[in-house]
């Protein structure tokens, strides 16, 4: 048993390692948790424009996702207005794009 | 300009200023009323239930047609009972006899008097080597020779049901309660038709066929027919972003069954978060568990959490004899990658102070309990699951998971269970403590055809002689089919009713229709009392044949269901 926990430990201690040393959060990067207020989906499937309404300031924040994945969440509604999002997203001149948008982890 | 003119002039003017201010005035009551009923609406909305409460839940009716075969075996349980009736029986038809030589001889009192010691020695008894010591005695030798007298021998047969009618209900409630901490509780009913029981599927007046359906319990509740009492399945509150990080803490009767990838045959959304992998365990846990989910754009959903349950509560310490310890489990799960395409878990868990048998009412054994505790058990698990999207004019989703379980029995053995020990031993044929250690495979897939809604699954688990889970609260009749010392085959074929959602965006309406067929390859699937024993063995004619079983051995089983269900 021993073994079998000592390589399971290592497998985790590997794992956590790697998340350690993954990319540090640029500089330009900005987190934010807040509540969807709008979500507008592009006529062609490609892009989305979310209204994240900040948890902390209470001020809109539209973030433009792209991602397939995620786009794919709004499609099939497991993401919806009303949604708490936990969100990392590049801030450029005149757009937000989203790097992170998830629901909030918990259960 | 005469004087006329300027006063008509001047009053032109006049008005002409005066048309603005009216005008202003009007925009500044529109305004004002404007902000009014955006405050109205605003209040409106903070008191409405939409905004903190959602309230959805299930209902389902499955009709089940079972079939199966079973080994010939001595009933421990029953070998027992017969023996007390028929020593009752004497004694009271002639207490001091009988008669010989013209004396009555006391016989028939001594003999029930004799089986009722040693039957309470026996559930006394929760060490191997005081087993070994109680087994070797001359007056117990004495008292199995003469229990052979009475042995109750269960031929071959093939037990079935044509028509199992069941009937589910559930109230989800998910509740806001504050910023970051929420509520959520499941509410479930689970009974057969025409029955305020679970004897339909625990062969209600017969041996059970396995341990996880001798009975309802704690952790089974609302996932096993019962009756029709609404019984919290799930009421657990979550503290979510502490510290503006992505941690959780979350404590109640856990989400702890149904987890991945049995959503794909329940036609259930993928359990997110929350869950664990239903191979290791599908059992409803009072526990807590803490959580953190790294934001890493290379690993997208990626999470780990440490979760905790208690089994069994023992109460009070007793000031002396045996002291039963209280039950927990103990785990870590590891998902480096939660997406569509790739989902991947990593679980560890030990089960501490495994318990012999559960707190249970009404069984063929009567009312149960944990007498001792056995040991421990270390169970290891790694699974991935994927759906790929536009797969021909669908989805194709599908998943391989694999698990080992590890038992480190200590010195106790369960009296109640012939002195079997943590998967050691027979009944009356204790075996010293050695740790055993088993695997089992999982895989599937299921097509999701697209243009009508049709879905098609197919599913196969093995388990080796030593598998043991934890996962009685699997959504099988016979028994949980990933707990099988076997084979399991599944198909299932889901239609989805093309009907607009209307009570919330999860609501639908489907048909299932699927078939099992179990192949057993030991005794004991689910069941951690006992050593398994190949089911082509058990011969109940020969000393040697492993004859005395606690469950009726099943070579096979099949079960052709269908069932109706609707989420809303």
């Amino acid at each position: 048993m021993k073994n079998h926990f000592a390589t399971f430990l290592f497998c985790a201690a590997l794992l956590l390692s790697a998340l350690a040393f993954a990319p540090a959060v640029h500089a330009e990067d900005v987190k934010m948790v807040g509540t969807i207020s709008r979500l507008t989906l592009a006529a062609d499937g490609k892009s989305a424009t979310a209204v994240l309404k900040d948890s902390k300031s209470g001020e809109d924040v539209t973030i433009t996702v792209t991602d397939d994945l995620t786009l794919d969440k709004f499609k099939d509604k497991r993401i919806v207005e009303g949604d708490e999002i936990r969100c990392k997203y590049d801030k450029e001149p005149g757009k937000n794009s989203a790097k992170i948008f998830k629901k909030t982890a918990g259960c | 300009m005469s004087t006329r003119a300027r006063r008509l002039l001047s009053g032109a003017l006049l008005l002409a200023l005066a048309m603005p201010a009216a005008a202003h005035a009007d925009d500044q009551a529109l305004q004002l009323k404007v902000e009014d009923l955006t405050r109205k609406v605003n209040k409106i909305e903070e008191k409405s239930l939409g905004r903190w409460l959602e309230i959805g839940g299930d209902y389902r009716f499955r009709y089940d047609y079972l079939r199966g075969e079973t080994a010939p075996f001595v009933d421990a349980n029953g070998t027992f009972t017969n023996a007390g009736n028929k020593l009752q029986a004497a004694f009271f038809a002639d207490p001091t006899g009988p008669v010989q030589n013209g004396a009555a001889t006391g016989m028939n009192a001594a003999m029930l008097s004799g089986l009722m010691t040693f039957a309470n020695t026996m559930k006394g008894t929760t060490t191997y080597s005081g087993a070994k010591n109680f087994l070797g005695a001359a007056s117990t030798q004495q008292m199995l020779g003469g229990l052979n007298n009475y042995a109750v021998m269960v031929p071959a047969y093939k037990p079935k049901n044509d028509s199992l009618y069941t009937n589910r209900f559930g109230l989800d409630l998910h509740a806001k309660a504050t910023e970051n901490v929420t509520v959520n509780v499941r509410l479930v009913a689970y009974k057969t038709f025409g029955a305020q029981d679970d004897s339909a599927v625990t062969n209600g007046g017969g041996t059970p066929f396995f341990a996880d359906r001798v009975g309802v319990f704690d952790g089974t509740l609302g996932h096993v027919p019962s009756n029709s009492l609404l019984d919290v399945d799930r009421a657990y509150a979550t503290w979510s972003n502490i510290a503006d990080q992505p941690l959780w803490i979350s404590v109640g009767r856990r989400p702890s069954t149904n987890g991945a990838p049995s959503n794909l045959r329940l036609n259930n959304e993928r359990p997110g978060n929350g869950g664990t992998p239903a191979l290791l365990v599908d059992y409803a846990f009072d526990g807590m568990t803490v959580g953190y989910a790294p934001d890493i754009e290379a690993l997208p959903g990626a999470y780990a959490k440490v979760c905790y349950g208690r089994g069994f509560e023992s109460g009070f310490d007793k000031p002396a004899g045996n002291n039963i310890t209280d039950t927990d489990m103990l785990g870590i799960a590891v998902i480096p990658i939660d997406t569509d395409p790739l989902r991947v878990w990593l679980q560890w868990n030990r089960g501490m102070n495994i318990f012999d048998f559960p707190v249970m009412s009404n069984t063929a054994f009567g009312n149960t309990a944990p007498s001792v505790d056995l040991g421990s058990i270390d169970w290891y698990g790694a699974g991935f699951m994927s759906t790929l999207k536009n797969i021909g004019p669908g989805s194709l989703n599908f998943f391989a998971d694999g698990g080992m379980s590890v038992t480190h029995p200590n010195d106790h053995v369960s009296g109640q269970a012939g002195f079997e020990g943590l998967m050691t031993g027979e009944f009356f044929q204790p075996e010293a403590p050695t740790d055993k250690t088993g695997w089992a495979a999982y895989a599937g897939a299921r097509y999701d055809y697209t243009p009508t809604r049709t879905k098609l699954g197919v599913e196969y688990n093995h388990g080796s002689k030593n598998w043991i889970t934890f996962a009685p609260a699997a959504d099988d009749i016979w028994t949980s089919k990933l707990g099988t010392r076997g084979d399991v085959y599944e198909a299932y074929l889901i239609q989805e009713l093309n009907l607009k959602p209307i009570s919330s965006r999860l609501s639908k309406a489907f048909f299932r229709l699927g078939y099992q067929y179990y192949n057993f390859d030991y005794t004991g699937s689910n069941d951690w009392v006992g050593a398994p024993v190949k089911i082509a063995d058990i011969n109940p004619s020969s000393p040697t044949g492993h004859g005395m079983q606690m469950l009726t051995p099943l070579k096979n089983a099949q079960d052709l269901y269908f069932t109706f269900e609707v989420k809303f």
